[in-house]
Formats: structure tokens, sequence, C-alpha cells
């Protein structure tokens, strides 16, 4: 096995599986998990609008799963199955449909996860620029910081990578020494690496790019 | 809806020309041609098909990749090549894929022998696998219900169990986690699969990943027989496969009948099998002796104190359950009515209905058959709770609705399982049936607004073929409108529409046209009318009546008014019983007890609600003690002193057909494994005509449900599927065994105080049950639900409408 | 060679309607509704624009396989972007994204739908938010929601996030997974244009193809033509990355020379290096060498050369790289990323992840590679939808292109088991006697 699965991602069960309970048998004690009743399940008043109101953009509300999901485990930190339940009674569905949406997706947690999410990219153009290196650097720079790290497949930035998606901010290319500035940066509630932000990057492109851009340059062109 | 018109194409299966009906998918037409393509995901029961597991791929000339041939429809013309080398070497590939993560552990797996993984790899297989990378490990096996084990490394994902779940019972329970290799097969936070068809899984899993709890190890393939019954476990009837070694049954398969089953079996059919084979069933006669101990007795001795009957003539109640066959209630109507010169036999819980309104509403042309509820423009579901009262149509309904399009209306009084899948969910209060049902033929003629008159408008103007689906505890009085309700939508005029009843008993239409009736001898024919079941409950408890003859009924668990019923079982001198368990009311009235047979025992015929005749055949010798039931019937008709004539079953058979004119010229040939329904034939034209319902004014009457009054909330019943003694003795239905399940509205909760699954007592004039409150959304205010059916605190105590629900101190 | 799509596009606040009408933003929505729609179905068949997601297929031809007349029909942007080493839609959707919502208009009212989805994948939250902005923005101006500019053409336009899945770019997988169900592929056939979201008739196009509608409106499909080779008409987007000085996106017209764009737009891989292969269309496109560089950056050249254009994303791998480690990238990413619906996939892509896990530990040996390449042909056209494939062709070009490194590789690898006490064959043996 390669180096980088030493230190697994997402918490996983000896198999591979990210989902509790596949070497448990069910617990027989428990009801079977059908629609939750309205009557039982209580969901947080603003929870429930939010999820009402992804369910009226669609023509069919079982289209709002994911969105709902997204809005749960913001709520609640990750897709618990109590977050599960709520969502479940609020679209009318059974808890294990939204399980089995929730358990397909990577952004998805259905244990509980630290606050902060870093995504760092271990794909291929990433990885032939050194990622497998910095995400090690990054899980070491993150230990004992409420912060979750996962390698992630190619995030679309391929242009800075080696790159890493902090708390939804992709950032690149990063060396060896970023993890730690962007430990820094989340613990101090700062942007992290405001001069490493792909949202500020100008295009390769040289006829795309204009005179007053007040960005930062492509990679591979600050001289220009 | 009408159905779909089918067309004959020609195309070429390596290089022979055959014929199909145009759309049928390609590996079914090759099946049909003889040509065995082999596959795992596919299965048109299911739905659409998902092309997962590509073991069925196929050339097909004109196209550069190979096919699914599970999903491609035979197009006129079609050339294909299922021999020819590419299609080989896909078939070795998806085997070897196949087998990347199988444990093979062929030798301690239960599916051995008859698993399509072992004979697809041996038919299509290349024979050895290059694959020594470690394999994927589960725990195994485990627990995924109380009836299901689960080996989640033998599974090979191929859709089947969670596209069962998801689209035929539409439980959502069973899903698919996480993904690609990963992938598994499981539940919501460790819930168990507990739903009332998960057994199918079972059965549709080609491997060994999911096998019955109580089925595992308990023999081989080659140690068994198969032997096709049908299930008496309800009006549904579905058909069987018992699967019997050393005479005893060890499971239940289905046996797919499209006119009455689909394919699909109830988790009570396929599980209750366990009844027959455990200490609590009664296998020899019983005779209650001096000391009033029921005691094992000789068939003599029994015989013998049953024929005592005879010294009651014209003073003798009789009952018949509803797991009778014909041939049974047939008998017992001649022992009545010939031997003990009583006209006092019925087979309805909830009262007589007037013979012409019964013939009218059993007409031959006003039948809708099971299918016709798959291809009706709308279904209408009344005052029944499918799920319930016979389990299979539930499935048939939703597929209707899933596949074509059906509307589907509920009008009842307790919310329905169905209703997320209804277009139109009416809640009449408990008791209001009549008021409601007058409410909707006032508005099929009078323009209005509200939820009556736009169901009367859905089955108006929602297409010509209208299904209605009516449950038999509907009062007499409902029924006449009823009747009239389907005139006016003409439903005996077309071919797809029509009524359904479901009966209370599984065979309910069997008996009654058998003649188990007070006011109908066999055939529906005229005869001197005796006393109905409530009834002769008075009249015993008056001393009227003397003794009770009582077929495969207890009446203080199967019927209402048990107060009553309590008082005439006391005080009659001699009842004799048929009975397969002790139930409460036999084991401290009954002085004599003959021991029942089993449908797996039991050679006989039955009539499915839809009018189908349906046979029963012995698949096991009778356990025990045990004697046929037509047997006991003629030697207990010998000891009052009538010759029946019967020496067979078969002999019964023929005196049967012989006094139903619509059954003339029925053979059991005939009937076989797939039933004949006598609506269908010639013979039906015998069928007494009803009388038309009389017309009467009608006007609009408020029905809706209401508030509770005075703290009392109105009581509707229901009987819950796993209500059933068979269900109660099963060993492995142990932990489903119905209780009271008090259902309440969420507001009358909150206003009472009371807790979702505390302990609760209902009271009316001083009778108190006790049970489990269920918090319901969906149960109207001021209606609460009790269940009926049960050992013990059964809503059958109730008399009234009306009652009170407290807090358990 | 004109800049279509990416023509100054850093020019700060392009993202909103004033900048973007100023540039001469929206006049091709106002030019396409004087047009009968059938006329623009018309321009774009002309235009010869094939697909800029992946698989190449003609726009018009798609646009005009969609049943006629009113009935729920649907539009879907392919806004996933997850094929590795492409990043082209997410600069165009952050800088300029009324270009996109103009492209979606013009295309629902030429086809007939009145709702719109843009399916973006979920970590692209700072290109949600903003495609979000501007669609209130849109809505705002009137040029969405109803009548839009008095033209009678109503649409609603929802931004959907997805959850993090690579299967969500197949177009069925997005359908599924737009209906909020796991993003499993579909049969096909019914294809989308005729049985898609909801079962409706739905057309499915990338954010680059839809981008790129106003300029066909605004040209004329039969000028848009003149530009690139015959049968590759326009200019593309691409994003090159990897072993190159100046990686990024950039606009291309179709039909240079690919040595042009990696050494000529990109600088090529660092002084010293050579480019030791590159996989022209993402990851999911066979390899080619160096000795291909001169092959015209076109879709059927490409094709020709056993390889494909596929999204326009250029990974260039310089000779300091092993041809294994690329394989184990590849392979672990379709391996993690395969849905497991369909058997050849999940369990090919699954086997030879731990055929290569094998080959690393020193424990296979060169003839093993047979197998290897065996079990890429047996998933090949097998598969429900090509995502197996997607793994199994650039591996197979790999193992093809690069045996004798690989048997090296092997040797190598055997060798430093040997070096060390045999724990791992133990471990491994452990694991199967488990
Ligand atoms: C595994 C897989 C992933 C894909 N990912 C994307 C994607 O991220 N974006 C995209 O536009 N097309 C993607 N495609 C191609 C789409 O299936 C589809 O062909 C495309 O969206 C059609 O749009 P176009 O005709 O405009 O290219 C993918 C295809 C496959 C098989
Ligand atoms: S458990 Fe059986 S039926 Fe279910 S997916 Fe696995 S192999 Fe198929
Ligand atoms: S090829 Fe892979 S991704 Fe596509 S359906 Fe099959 S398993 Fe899913
Ligand atoms: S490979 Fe890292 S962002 Fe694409
Ligand atoms: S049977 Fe055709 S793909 Fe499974």
């Amino acid at each position: 096995m390669s180096s980088i699965d030493r230190r697994p991602p997402v918490r996983r069960y000896e198999h591979g599986s990210r989902v509790p309970g596949w070497d448990e048998a069910v617990d027989l004690t428990k009801p079977p998990a059908t629609v939750p009743d309205p009557a039982l399940t209580p969901v947080p008043e603003e929870l429930r609008a939010a999820i009402e109101a992804e369910m009226a953009k669609y023509p069919d509300r079982k289209s709002a799963s994911i969105p709902a999901l997204h809005l749960a485990q913001r709520h609640h930190g990750w897709c618990s199955p109590e977050a599960i339940k709520q969502v479940a009674c609020v679209m009318r569905l059974t808890p294990a449909y939204l399980t089995s949406v929730a358990s397909f997706y990577d952004m998805f947690y259905l244990q509980p996860k630290p606050k902060h999410d870093v995504y760092v990219c271990t794909n291929i153009t990433c990885s032939l620029l050194g990622a497998d290196e910095l995400y090690e650097r990054m899980c070491e720079a993150a230990e004992g910081h409420d912060i979750s790290v996962r390698g992630f497949e190619c995030l679309g930035a391929c242009d800075i990578g080696p790159m890493a998606s902090v708390d939804g901010e992709y950032v690149g290319p990063l060396n060896l020494d970023d993890p730690k500035l962007i430990v820094e940066d989340i613990e101090a509630g700062r942007p992290v690496l405001e001069h490493k932000q792909l949202r500020r990057r100008a295009v390769a492109d040289a006829k795309g790019r204009v005179d007053d851009f007040d960005g930062i340059a492509p990679v591979g062109q600050e001289g220009n | 809806m009408p159905r779909p018109e089918q067309k004959i194409i020609k195309l070429t299966i390596d290089g022979r020309e055959v014929e199909a009906v145009q759309g049928t998918m390609l590996v079914d037409a090759a099946k049909a041609a003889d040509v065995e393509i082999p596959y795992f995901c596919y299965e048109p029961k299911l739905g659409q098909p998902v092309g997962a597991c590509r073991m069925c791929l196929v050339e097909i000339e004109g196209i550069p990749k190979l096919q699914t041939s599970c999903s491609t429809p035979v197009r006129d013309g079609m050339v294909v090549n299922t021999q020819v080398q590419r299609v080989k070497d896909a078939q070795n590939s998806v085997v070897e894929f196949l087998l990347v993560n199988h444990p093979l552990d062929c030798p301690v797996c239960d599916k051995g022998g008859e698993c399509p993984l072992q004979d697809i790899t041996f038919g299509w297989g290349k024979g050895r696998s290059r694959v020594i990378e470690p394999k994927r490990h589960f725990v195994k096996p485990l627990a995924l219900s109380p009836l299901i084990a689960i080996d989640r490394e033998r599974c090979i994902l191929c859709y089947r169990c969670v596209r069962f779940s998801q689209e035929v019972a539409e439980d959502w329970q069973l899903i698919f986690t996480e993904r690609g290799s990963h992938t598994f097969v499981g539940t919501h936070d460790g819930h168990p699969y507990v739903a009332p068809f998960s057994g199918n899984i079972i059965e549709l899993c080609p491997v060994g990943a999911l096998t019955s709890q109580p089925y595992r190890f308990r023999a081989r393939p080659w140690d068994i027989e198969g032997a096709g019954g049908v299930c008496t476990l309800c009006p549904a009837q579905c058909n069987v496969e018992f699967t019997v070694r050393d005479d005893k049954v060890l499971r239940v398969l289905s046996r797919e009948n499209p006119g009455v089953d689909d394919g699909w079996l109830c988790d009570k059919g396929r599980f209750a099998y366990q009844a027959i084979h455990v200490d609590e069933r009664i296998t020899t006669p019983l005779v209650r002796d001096g000391s009033g101990e029921l005691r094992p007795a000789s068939w003599e001795e029994a015989i013998t104190a049953a024929g005592a009957l005879g010294q009651h003539q014209g003073s003798v109640g009789a009952l018949v359950g509803g797991q009778a066959s014909n041939e049974e209630a047939f008998l017992i109507g001649r022992l009545l009515r010939e031997g003990l010169a009583s006209a006092d036999i019925d087979s309805r819980p909830h009262g007589t209905v007037e013979l012409g309104l019964t013939r009218a509403l059993a007409a031959p042309k006003l039948q809708a058959t099971v299918q016709d509820i798959e291809f009706a423009h709308t279904v209408l579901v009344l005052g029944t709770e499918p799920l319930d009262d016979a389990p299979i149509l539930d499935l048939r309904i939703r597929k209707g609705v899933r596949r074509h399009g059906v509307k589907l209306a509920i009008a009842s009084a307790r919310p329905s399982a169905l209703d997320p899948n209804a277009q139109l969910s009416i809640r009449y209060a408990p008791g209001a049936v009549v008021e409601f049902l007058s409410g909707l033929e006032w508005a099929l003629t009078a323009p209005g607004s509200g939820e009556t008159h736009e169901l009367a408008q859905l089955l108006r103007d929602g297409g010509e073929d209208v299904v209605i689906l009516w449950g038999e505890s509907l009062p007499p009085a409902a029924l006449a409108i009823l009747l009239r309700i389907a005139e006016k939508l003409g439903l005996a005029e077309r071919e797809g529409a029509g009524l359904l009843e479901i009966p209370a008993g599984a065979n309910a239409r069997g008996i009654r046209e058998a003649g188990a009736l007070p006011n109908a001898g066999p055939g529906y024919a005229d005869t001197t009318t005796g006393r109905d079941a409530a009834e002769i409950a008075a009249a015993t408890a008056a001393g009227d009546i003397r003794a009770l003859y009582l077929f495969g009924v207890d009446p203080l668990r199967d019927l209402g008014a048990r107060a009553e019923w309590q008082a005439a079982l006391a005080r009659a001198e001699l009842v004799v019983a048929h009975a397969g368990v002790l139930t409460e009311g036999i084991a401290a009235h009954a002085d004599v007890v003959f021991p029942a047979e089993s449908s797996a025992e039991k050679e006989g015929t039955i009539v499915h609600p839809d009018g189908r005749l349906q046979r029963l055949r012995v698949a096991i010798k009778h356990p025990g003690q045990v004697r046929a039931g037509w047997q006991v019937i003629g030697e207990l008709a010998k000891a009052v002193g009538l010759d029946l004539h019967v020496l067979t079953a078969g002999m019964a058979f023929k005196q049967l057909v012989a006094a139903v004119p619509f059954y003339a010229g029925l053979t059991l040939e005939q009937i076989g494994g797939r039933g004949v329904r006598w609506p269908e034939t010639e013979a039906a034209a015998a069928m007494p005509a009803g009388t038309p319902a009389a017309q009467v004014a009608v006007t609009d009457v408020a029905s809706g449900p209401r508030p509770e009054v005075n703290g009392h909330l109105a009581a509707g019943t229901y009987r819950s599927i796993w209500a059933s003694p068979e269900v109660e003795i099963s060993p492995a239905l142990k932990f489903t065994v119905a209780e009271q399940l008090v259902e309440l509205a969420p507001e009358d909760a909150a206003r009472l105080g009371i807790e979702h699954g505390s302990t609760v007592q209902v009271a009316q004039n001083g009778t108190r049950l006790s049970g489990r409150a269920v918090i319901r959304t969906g149960v109207p205010a001021g209606s609460v639900f009790l269940a009926t059916g049960i050992a013990k605190d059964s809503a059958n105590a109730l008399d009234e409408l009306m009652v009170e629900v407290v807090k358990s101190r | 060679m004109p800049h279509l799509l990416f023509d100054r596009i850093d020019e700060p606040g392009l993202n909103t309607i004033p900048v973007y009408e100023r540039r001469g933003g929206y006049s091709a929505l106002r030019k396409a509704l004087q047009m009968p729609p059938e006329a623009i179905v018309e321009e774009l068949s002309q235009s010869g624009i094939r697909g800029r997601g992946g698989a190449g297929f003609k726009m018009g031809q798609k646009a005009s396989f969609l049943p006629k007349g009113e009935m729920a029909k649907y539009l879907t942007c392919n806004a996933d972007e997850s094929e590795p080493g492409t990043f082209k839609d997410r600069e165009l959707m952050q800088k300029s994204p009324h270009t996109l919502i103009e492209g979606i208009i013009i295309t629902t009212y030429a086809t007939g739908i009145h709702h719109a989805f843009i399916y973006i994948r979920g970590e692209y939250q700072l290109q949600a938010d903003i495609l979000d902005a501007a669609v209130a923005e849109a809505e705002a101006a009137g040029y969405l929601g109803e009548n839009i500019l008095g033209s009678g053409h109503s649409l609603k336009l929802v931004v959907h996030r997805g959850a993090g899945a690579y299967i969500c770019g197949e177009e069925t997988g997005l359908l599924d997974s737009l209906e909020g169900k796991r993003g499993n592929p579909r049969l096909k056939p019914p294809f989308p244009a005729i049985e898609g979201l909801y079962a409706g008739p739905t057309l499915v196009n990338n954010v680059e193809t839809l981008g790129t509608v106003p300029t066909i409106i605004n040209m004329g499909g039969a000028d848009y033509a003149k530009i690139g080779t015959e049968g590759s008409t326009g200019t593309k987007l691409i994003s090159v990355s990897g072993d190159v000085q100046r990686p990024g996106n950039y606009e291309i017209e179709l039909g240079i020379s690919s040595r042009e764009i990696i050494y000529g737009l990109c600088g090529g891989p660092k002084p010293g290096r050579t480019v030791k292969m590159w996989f022209p269309g993402g990851s999911s496109s066979p390899v080619l060498l160096e000795q291909d560089l001169d092959l015209s950056y076109d879709f059927d050249t490409l094709a020709k050369a056993g390889s494909m254009l596929g999204s326009g994303a250029i990974i260039v791998v310089d000779d300091s790289h092993s041809a294994f480690e690329v394989m184990q990238k590849v392979v672990k990413f379709y391996a993690h990323e395969s849905c497991g619906k369909c058997v050849p996939c999940r369990e090919g892509t699954n086997w030879t992840n731990k055929f290569l896990a094998r080959i690393e530990a020193g424990e296979s040996t060169p003839m093993d590679l047979d197998i290897l390449a065996s079990v890429q042909s047996q998933i090949i056209g097998n598969c429900l939808c090509v995502l197996g494939d997607a793994m199994a062709m650039p591996v197979g070009s790999i193992v093809a292109k690069f045996r004798d490194e690989l048997e090296a590789e092997i040797e190598a690898a055997r060798e430093r088991a040997n070096a060390l006490p045999l724990t791992d064959t133990e471990d491994l043996l452990a694991l199967s006697a488990h």
C-alpha cells in the first residue's frame, strides 16, 4: 500500500466502510425505521424551514435530498442518525433512503467529525507535484486541532496544484510549510493563505487578462 | 387503462428464426425459444431492468457494443448471437469479476445446490480464477431481522433485494450504503429490516447472502421436495410451494400466479407454516371429562361425544370459520340442514346481508379481478386496509399506481398504509360509513365541492375502469348504497371495472357459495331462513339453541359481541369444535375438539374473493391423529344418523359442483395449479340474479370525523396482519404477534397527557381494555383505533362506539 | 485567433450584469428571442459545435432529438467538472457566470424548456455562490422567470450543488443525483433526450458548450464553423496541468498542434526534463507520448491516434515520474469513484487496485502484466457506463506503452521485498486466510 493509505482520510472500518454497522447485526430491539411520524420527531424550526425551501425548488421533493443533507450536516456537524431522521421527517422519506444517499457522496459524514475541513487533493496532477508529502504534513499540522484532513480526489484546481480546499476555500500551490500556516489561519478565524487563494488568481491565458486586475498572477507567470 | 396489445414478431437467435411478443425482453424471448442466457439482476417482477450484473450480454447485429439482453426489447428482424466468442468472453469475464470478492464458501452455504451463482459459474465461467488478491471480509452471518440472516461476503450486489424494498413493497428500509466495491446492503442505523413483506428478499437473492433464519441449515436441496399449495391465512390466497422434508413443512416459497399474487408472499404466509409443527397445535381429538378438563381421546370417543348433537335436533347453531374449504362448508350445511334439522348456520362475522343484495354484489359481471386493480383507471379502497386484510393486494395496488398510473382513492375511518400513494384519502368518522356512502351517492349526481365531490368526480370522470375494493366489515346498510353506486358508475358493464370484496375469512366467498349462510343454500339458492351469528349468540344465551358446532371459529376471538358470546358458550349444553389451537373460547367451553388440518394437509377447493376456484392439495401427511375435515364431518353426520356419501375428498367436490349451478362442469383437473375463475365460465349464467338496488332519494349527509365529545373518542377497529393464532404459535414470528395498540391522534394524546408507547386503558360501560398507545399522525382528532382478533384485550369486548382513553397509573 | 469565451475574462465585475451588459452581454439573447426557436437549433447545428464535456457529441443534433411541443422538458447544465485535470468550467462560471446563464436561456428558448438546472459539484462552493447571485440578478433583471423580455418564454433556473462523486458527471448518474438519489448511471436507451430527468425529455450539456451558445448566435453558426477544423469547429477551453511551467486554462482554436499548447502556451516541462507521457483529454484518455506532440489538437486526430480529446484537459508527465506511479493514481481514482452498480467496473477497478498493491509489495512477476492487461480488456465494452472503460483504457495504454519499465519496476519491487523479511507476504496470507 502506498504511503498515503497509512492515515485513513475518514474513519473507516476494517473493510473500508465509512458507515458503522457493517460488522454488526442489527439491533433487534429497535423498531423498523419507517418514515418518521411528525408528531414524534422534533425538528429545529430553522432547519425545517430551510429544507422546505429547498423542496419547493424542485418538481419532485426528493430532489432536495442532497441540499437537505448539506443543511442538516451544517446544523448538526455531521449526518448523525438524528439529523437524518429529521430530514426524513420533513421530506417524508425513510431515514434509510437518506442514509443510502448520504453514504454515496464523499462530502457527507456519517461519523462525527472535527469542525473544520481540509481536503488535500492527492489526485494525479497534484501528486505529480508533491501532494502526498503535503498531505502527510497537513495531517501532522492538524494533529490536536479541531480539523479534519482528508485526501481528496481531483478538486478541479490542478492549475494551482498541489492544492487544498480549506473549509471550501481553494488555496495553492502549497509548499510543505503551508500546512502550519493553514492551521494558524483556521485557529485565528482568518481567511486562509490569502496570497494563495484561487478566487484571486488571474487566468493563465494572456488574452483573458486585464490591466486593472488586482489579484494574483497565474502560476508560472509571476514575472509577467 | 387498456391493457397493452400483443403483437407477434420474428427475430433470429443463433441462426434460428423464432417468434416473440413485441416488446418482450430479449432474454425472455430467448428462453421461450430454448436459448438460455444467464442473468442475475433481471427480474421483471421488480420493475424496469437495471442492467447491473452484465451477465446477460449478447451480440446484436448492427450494434457495435454487446447489449444487455435483459433490457433490450425484441424487434422484428433482430439478429442476435449468444454463442459467439465475444459473448463467451464477456460471460467468462463477468463470472470472474463476480468471484473477485466472493468467498466461495459453498460447502457451508445454505444456498448450495439451489444457487444461481453456482449454476452460472459452472455453466458460463472459465472454471478457474486468476484472483489471488485478498478478498473483502465481513463478519458473518449477521441478523438483518429476526427472520433474515445476511452474509455480506456472498452478496453480488445485484440490486434485487433493495429494489424489492424500494420498488415493490415501497417500504424503503433496505438500502445500499457506500459506493463502489465498498457498497453493502444494510438499513438505517442498525434498525432491523422488519416489514410485512420482508421475506421475499430471501427468495429473490441469487446467492446465499440472504437466508431464512428459520430455514437455515434445516435441509439440503436434495433432501427436500416441493409441493404446490395455497395459503389460507387470509383471503388473498397466495399460491405457495411447500418445501417438505420427511413430511414436515420446512419452508414456504411463492408459486407465482399473476392472477393471484404476482409471485410475492407476506411474512405471515411465508413463516407461519411453523404453526404446523409446534406443540401448541392440537393433533388428537379432545373431550371434556367429568372434572371439566379437556383431555385427549380416541376418535371413536370423540365422535360419539359429538354425536350427541343429534339429540338437539332443531336446536343446533353452526358457525363456519374462514379457513374451511368449500367442501367442508358444503358438508356442514348438509349436516345441519339435513341431519340436525337446523337452518342456523352462518359464516359472516358482520351480520346478515339480504339474499337479493348478496346475489347482486356477487354477480359475475360485477366482479373485478385482481389484475383489474393493476390496469384500472381508478381504484377506490373502501373501508378496508389491504395491508392487514389481504396483504398481497396492497402490493398489487402499489404496482398499479407505480407502473400503470392508476389513480388511487382511499375512503376509510382509519389512516391507511396506502395514503401516501393515493390521490385522495378521505376519512369518515368511525361508524359513519353509511353516511359517507350516502354523501358519495349524492355527490355522483349533484354538483358541489369538498372531498366527497372530488372523489365522485374521480370515479365518474377519471376513466371508466373503476375498481372498488370493499371490506366485508361494511354494515349491510352500506352495501345497498355501494350497489347503487356501482350501478351509477356502470361497473357491471365494463370488463376491467367492478367490485372486489375483501372478506374477513380466507375462503369466505367459497364458504358462502357452498351455502354456509342462514339465508341461502349452496349456490345462493333460496332456503329456509335460519339465524345468523349474532342471533345464534342471543338464542344460545337465552337457551333457545342448546348446542353449538364451531368449525374453525372461536367466537370470543373472531366475532364481536364478546359478552353475549361468553354467555352463550357458558349456557350451551354441548359445544363441538374443530380447532388447530386451543384459543380462549375453545379451551374454556368446547366439550369436544376435533384437531383441524392445516392447509398443507388439506385436500379440497377454496374460492378467491375474485371468484377463482383454487385447489388445496396434500403436501404432507396429517401429523398425529389429525384426520381430514370432510371425513370427520362425514363420521359426525353418521353419528347423528345421516349418510353424506363421501368417501373421498373428490366425492365431496362432486357433490358440491352438483349443488352449485354456477360451478357446473368444473373438474379438479381444470382448476389445476392456477385456478379457474368461475365468473368467466359459461356456467356463470346460472348464478341467480340479484335484486336490483332499490332507488331511494339521497341527500347530502355529514360523515367526517368529529372531535371528542365530553372526553369520549369514537372507536374504530382494525385486525392486524399479525393477529392470528398461527402467528402466535410460530416461534419465528413471536416478535411480531399483534397486541392491543391504541392508535391516537397527536392532538388527543396531548390533551390526555398520553405518551407514545405508554400503557393506556380504554373504557366503556365498565369494560376496560389495556393497550399500548401509538400516536399516529393522520388519525383524525376524536377518533381512536383499537385492535381486534388478538388473544388479549381485544376490542371485540366493546359494543358501543364511544370510548374513554386514560393513562394507566 | 479569436478569443470567444476568455477574452478579458479577468475584468473586475464581469460576474455582474452591468459589466457583462456593457461588454455586449445578453445581446445574443435579445437577438435569439426575435428568431423562431427552430432557427436557433439550426444555427447550433450549422456551427458544428461538439459537446465540451467529454463525449464530443454534436450539440445541435442532441437538441434536435428533443421531442417538440409542450410537455415537461428539462435542461441540465453539467457543471460537475470532476474529470481529473479538468478545471475550465470553473474559470468560466466564476468569472463570467452570465455567459452560461445567457446560453442556458437561449437554449431553453430554442427547445421549449421551462425548467433548467445547473448541477455543480459540491466542492465548487465559491462558483456555486457566484452562480446563485448571478441567477438572482438575472431574475431581477427579467432575464429569468416569467415571460422573459416580453417573449413569452419562461424559465426557472436552479443551481443544484452536488456532494462529491465523480460519477455524477456522467449524464445519467447526474440525473439520478439531481432526482435526489444515489448517482448511479442509468441504462441507455432510453437516452436523456427522450426520457431523462423526472422521466421527461432532458437536454444535458456541459458548461462550456452552453456558454458558447451566445457566441454562436452573435456570430452565426456558419461563421463559427469557420473556426477550427472541419470536424472540430470553434475554440476550446483547455486545462493544462502537471509538469508544465505555465499550467492553467487557455482558449485555443481547435486544430493547433499539441506541441504548441504544451510547449508554446505552457512552457513545457521544467528545463532539463522531457515529456514522458501526456493525457490529452483528462485522466480517462489513453496516454500519448513525446512523439505524439505534433498531433493536431482536435477530436478526430486524437481519436485516430487511439486517444481522445475528452474534456480538453491535458496532463503532462515528465521523465522524473515512473509510469507505475501514474498508473496507480489513475487506478485509485477510478476504484474510489466507481459507483458500484455494474460488475465489471466495480470489481475490475477494485481488482486492478489490489493488483497494483501486489506489484508494489513485490508480490508479482512480470507475467502478471498480461493478466493486468487482460483484466482491462475484460472491462472495456462490458460496463453500464464508461467509467470502467475510463480506467481500463489509460491503464491499458500505459501497460502497452511502458511494458519494459513496468517489468523493471516489478523486478525492483521484488528485490525490495526480498531485502526485507517476508512479513508483507505473511500479512497477505494472514489476510486471505481470515
Ligand atoms: C464518468 C464520466 C464523467 C463525466 N464527467 C463529466 C463532467 O464532469 N462534466 C461534463 O460536462 N461532462 C462529463 N461527462 C460527460 C457527460 O456524460 C455528457 O456527455 C456531457 O455532459 C454532455 O455534455 P456535452 O455534450 O455538452 O459535452 C462525464 C462522462 C462520464 C462517463
Ligand atoms: S443480498 Fe442478495 S439480493 Fe441483495 S444485492 Fe446482495 S446478492 Fe443481490
Ligand atoms: S461502469 Fe462503473 S460507474 Fe459506470 S455504472 Fe458501472 S460501476 Fe457504475
Ligand atoms: S489533481 Fe489536484 S486539483 Fe486536480
Ligand atoms: S441480467 Fe442483464 S444486466 Fe443483469
